[in-house]
């Protein structure tokens, strides 16, 4: 069951403020790893919704990201259609298709669930490096950035850029907690506990999750939108597995089912990635090292785990206290 | 001439069959229960109890045979159809939401039971009309004191309760309670008894239970399976002094005994 607690708040504030400070104390290449931090975080929490609260490992996150970021060039590129309608185009897409998977998945469960929506990620994925119309494997270039002068802001200024990422990315994770907290939240937080019990008091579970995995999808679509307009440049990479499994890795290092936690483990792996690359081109090593204690560990991450330590800590506190001291730690 | 004055039977279940290859664990089953009665199941382990509950909420699906719920057929509708219409379970096996706190999970059997699980804005937690369900709900099951703990840090006689009390926050017309006392001390056996006393009469029941005294003491009327059959049904009373009974079913009960 989600709990936005003062900690997580106080976190999420933290982290916020720290990549914003970084962004303008910084130069262009901060700002840049500011962006990709920012939108890797919210694929991260758009995940953690499915996959913490629902039960459901997609491993077709990426392929949802893509399609959206295809959904917004292509509007742009191939129909000339203004940026505005190309997010609305990248992020419908992107729901329709998480609505499809969703609804094709939700009656299989753990190992399945994951196998099924890498099959349906891959699908995606070819069928646009097959597309000579979008480019094949080249891509499509000339994907414009929204123009958002009228509330003055200037999107092709670097800085601009990073802080509207981190505005959005405040709102994602907004949008992530009031659904996680509202009736549907709880319901799905009831399957993710119990399906069959869920089933057995009323509720039709596969639409539930169907209706989670879309919403999941749209909150996805929008870092895919922003991604597209990051380096005005698509190409089918974007769709491709690997991307899916790295975004689980952020939210399994983390802390997968903690909503903030996932945010903080996107920022952790790309400063790690950029840090490490200066060393060594095998970074991958590095963050599967991490990712294997992390999971040796208990596999509640890193956010995970310094909330589990923070209870037990209250707990022997409160127990101390009750007990007027005497109590075994 | 009919008896007008009968009202028709809540459950009506006729020539249920179900075969798991070559077993055959439930063989033409038929019972009807009457608005607000107490059923109790009796019979030795595999005479198909749990079966005919899995049969009953659509968990199985009979090989020939219909049930009709509050006058509707509902042999092809799904679990939660079912459970949607009125019918609630306990299982024999805890059946919890492992990780969540008691409140929490009589809240989501009542945010079920209320239709309350749609929005993306207001939180169910929060309406009141369900906290009313989960305080009376707890009280039924003596479980108010201790609301907040975890499932997985309460007793096993408490979660028990909650097995129970779940069910019952779905605000069912149809209760089955598969063997509640499963597991459970003396002390605590009486304490279920108390507890299924107090539920209202207005609530139709079908209990498995293997505590003689228990099963005599809640039931109004009794059905024996063996084997797959009902075997027996009968007035508590009728039951006790019944030879058929003593034979397949308290013979071997008193022989563990």
């Amino acid at each position: 069951m989600f709990r936005q607690t003062p900690i997580r708040t106080g976190a999420g504030i933290a982290l916020i403020a720290g990549l914003a400070i970084h962004a303008s104390r910084g130069g262009y290449f901060d700002r840049e790893i500011v962006i990709e931090i920012a939108i890797l975080a919210m694929l991260a929490i758009s995940l953690d919704i499915v996959a913490g609260f629902g039960r459901m490992i997609s491993l077709c996150h990426g392929a949802i990201f893509g399609l959206a970021a295809y959904g917004y060039g292509t509007a742009i590129v191939k129909f000339g259609l203004p940026p505005s309608t190309g997010l609305v185009i990248g992020i419908a897409l992107a729901i329709a298709f998480g609505a499809l998977v969703g609804a094709i998945c939700a009656g299989t469960v753990g190992i399945f669930y994951i196998m099924a929506t890498l099959a349906f990620g891959q699908i995606a994925y070819v069928l646009i490096f097959e597309s000579r119309w979008l480019g094949g494997d080249d891509g499509m270039t000339g994907v414009r950035r929204m123009d958002l002068s009228l509330i003055g802001l200037n999107m092709r200024d670097s800085l601009t850029f990073a802080l509207v990422c981190l505005a959005v990315l405040v709102l994602v994770y907004i949008a992530a907690a009031v659904v996680l907290r509202s009736s549907f939240g709880r319901t799905l937080s009831g399957i993710h506990a119990n399906e069959a019990r869920m089933r057995a008091v009323g509720i039709n579970t596969r639409m539930h999750k169907t209706a989670a995995f879309a919403f999941s999808a749209a909150l996805a679509g929008i870092a895919g939108v922003l991604k597209a307009q990051h380096t005005m440049f698509v190409s089918p990479e974007l769709l491709f597995w690997t991307l899916s499994g790295e975004v689980l890795i952020i939210v399994i290092l983390g802390g997968i089912g903690t909503l903030i936690g996932p945010a903080i483990g996107a920022t952790l792996l790309v400063l790690l990635k950029h840090e490490v690359s200066h060393y060594t081109v095998y970074w991958h090593v590095v963050v599967g090292a991490v990712l294997i204690l992390a999971v040796l560990a208990g596999g509640r991450g890193l956010f995970g785990e310094f909330e589990y330590r923070l209870a037990r800590w209250r707990a022997r506190r409160r127990a101390r206290r009750g007990t007027g001291g005497a109590a075994d730690a | 001439m009919r008896d007008t004055s009968a009202p028709p039977p809540i459950l009506e279940v006729r020539g249920l069959d179900k075969s798991f290859g070559g077993i055959h664990v439930t063989r033409r089953v038929s019972l009807a229960l009457a608005p607000g009665e107490r059923r109790v199941i009796l019979g030795p382990n595999g005479a198909g109890k749990t079966t005919l509950f899995n049969l009953l909420v659509g968990e199985l699906r009979p090989g020939a045979g219909e049930i009709v719920f509050l006058g509707q057929p509902i042999t092809r509708l799904s679990v939660p159809a079912r459970a949607r219409l009125g019918i609630a379970r306990s299982y024999q096996k805890n059946n919890l939401f492992e990780e969540l706190t008691i409140r929490e999970n009589l809240a989501l059997a009542a945010a079920a039971s209320l239709g309350d699980t749609r929005s993306f804005f207001r939180d169910c937690f929060r309406n009141p009309e369900l906290r009313a369900i989960v305080d009376e709900v707890a009280e039924q099951v003596f479980l108010t004191e201790i609301l907040d703990t975890e499932v997985r840090n309460a007793s096993y006689g408490n979660r028990r309760q909650l097995e129970v009390g779940i069910a019952l926050a779905a605000r069912p017309k149809l209760l089955l309670m598969d063997e509640p006392t499963s597991g459970v001390g003396p002390g605590m056996i009486e304490g279920f008894n108390r507890m299924m006393q107090a539920l209202p009469r207005s609530l139709s029941m079908v209990i498995i239970e293997h505590d003689m005294d228990l099963a005599f003491d809640v039931a109004d009327r009794i059905t024996v399976m063996n084997q797959g059959e009902v075997v027996f049904e009968g007035a508590p009373a009728e039951t006790r002094d019944n030879a058929t009974v003593r034979e397949i079913y308290l013979g071997d009960w008193q022989g563990h005994a």
